[in-house]
């Protein structure tokens, strides 16, 4: 516990094995960081309305959810790096990415008493959804400090990883969004029954779903 | 009570948080004083806040004054409790040269220096306790004491933050053109303001939430003394509320 500690202190300030410009690349310690923060932010996420089975199953969804897209993205993102003529690069790329995800992990397992807390408040249904959004969006700036502080360097060397890293950042994004669309319900609504996935999962698309809510407002 | 008052003197004239020791990630200040500090200061606001009810509300309102003497220390210190995790990461993941404990002495600084303004404010809630009769009145002189309060709080830890990034600043500053030693302090001090921000929305959140959850602190006319009036809904729910009541 206290060398994944000490691990974590690392990976935020930049030092030890995840100093910028190591050629180590950490993998395997990232990913352990990214299971451990995940689980741990998923399991309090999970037992709102004191429901230990919801707590176990987001619990074990949550690394999936921050790294998942990740596995779907990587081989566009390494032809695109490929192409831009940054190759050699790539590996370092995949550093950052992959630093910027356990990075996010450790910002959400911080901020899991706020969850817990609000949950022993008394929060509804709604303001836990929407509490755990914000704190998302929040570990999420943290993740682009982690990736800000790998690509600077890359940039430097040749800017064409800006394109890289936008391109990244866009599939990332819209992969996520499905991925946590299938992996619902984190929180878990209390009055549903406790389920791993719903049943529609993998027939619901969030972005059909966006398009006809906007086609409703305008034409309503 | 005397090592207290001297914590407190040396607490508000800066000697725990000098300049270059913050520059060097010195926090020494010891943690069990700034604790005595932050629970006595906390009581004397929270008794001053409970005058009200007191005089109000007799005889339940020294019952009122009672809890709320214990609850106003709870508050701060819980919600540091809650939240250090978070401050902790934003902090490290700004390269902040405070370490774990360094981190904790300096929030408990801040919290001690919230506590002890609240506190000096303490005389003039008494005396509007003592001449005014309008509960509605003494809910926003009270509100507004714990809001200068930490406004207060929040320009010191400010300043200290700001001290922590200048040595960060000035070793970035070898760079060799005018151009980027200018980016590398511009770099040092957006990364002060960052986890500044960081720390100020995340306490707040929480903040706001456990004042909530503690209230009632000035107990209401004609209600019978609660210690807690329960967890139902929450602190932002309620503001949209008083809002929406205010404007109706």
């Amino acid at each position: 516990m206290r060398a994944l500690l000490r691990e974590a202190d690392d990976l935020l300030r930049a030092e030890g094995r995840h100093a910028l410009g190591m050629l180590e690349f950490p993998w395997l310690r990232l990913a352990l960081l990214v299971i451990a923060g995940g689980f741990c932010f998923g399991a309090s996420m999970g037992c709102f309305g004191g429901r230990g089975l919801q707590s176990v199953y987001s619990a074990a969804k949550m690394p999936f959810l921050i790294s998942g897209a990740t596995l779907v993205c990587v081989p566009f993102f390494f032809v695109v790096n490929v192409l831009l003529g940054l190759a050699g690069d790539f590996p370092a790329a995949m550093r950052g990415v992959l630093s910027s995800q356990a990075t996010v992990a450790i910002c959400l397992a911080a901020m899991a008493p706020v969850t817990l807390f609000f949950y022993a408040s008394g929060a509804d249904y709604p303001t836990a959804l929407l509490l755990n959004g914000f704190l998302f969006a929040l570990a999420s700036l943290g993740g682009q400090i982690t990736l800000a502080r790998h690509y600077r360097a890359l940039i430097a060397r040749d800017p064409q990883h800006r394109v890289a890293l936008a391109a990244w950042l866009i599939l990332y994004v819209f992969v996520s969004v499905k991925v946590g669309s299938i992996l619902r319900p984190f929180v878990g609504d209390p009055t549903a029954p406790t389920q791993l996935f719903r049943a529609t999962a993998f027939e619901e698309n969030p972005y059909a779903s966006l398009y006809w809510s906007a086609y409703w407002i305008l034409h309503k | 009570m005397t090592v207290v008052l001297q914590s407190v003197e040396r607490l508000l004239r800066g000697e725990l948080t000098r300049s270059e020791d913050l520059q060097a990630g010195r926090v020494e200040a010891s943690a069990s004083k700034l604790l005595a500090v932050t629970l006595v200061m906390g009581a004397v606001a929270g008794a001053c806040v409970g005058i009200y009810p007191a005089i109000r509300n007799r005889p339940e309102g020294f019952l009122q004054m009672g809890a709320s003497t214990l609850k106003v220390p709870l508050l701060y210190l819980l919600t540091l409790g809650v939240t250090f995790p978070s401050l902790y990461v934003f902090s490290a993941l700004a390269n902040s040269r405070l370490r774990m404990r360094e981190t904790l002495r300096l929030l408990l600084i801040a919290t001690a220096v919230n506590v002890t303004v609240l506190a000096s404010l303490g005389p003039i809630l008494a005396f509007f306790a003592v001449s005014t009769r309008s509960h509605a009145f003494m809910q926003v002189l009270t509100i507004s004491t714990f809001g200068v309060s930490g406004l207060l709080g929040l320009g010191f830890l400010r300043r200290a933050v700001s001290h922590v990034f200048q040595e960060v600043a000035k070793e970035t500053a070898g760079e060799p053109s005018a151009a980027q030693r200018m980016a590398a302090v511009a770099s040092a001090t957006q990364r002060a303001r960052f986890i500044f921000t960081m720390w100020t929305v995340v306490y707040a959140l929480v903040g706001s939430q456990m004042a909530w959850i503690l209230r009632p602190f000035l107990g209401a006319p004609g209600l019978p003394f609660v210690i807690f009036r329960g967890t139902s809904r929450n602190f932002f729910a309620g503001a949209l509320d008083a809002l929406r009541w205010a404007f109706e």
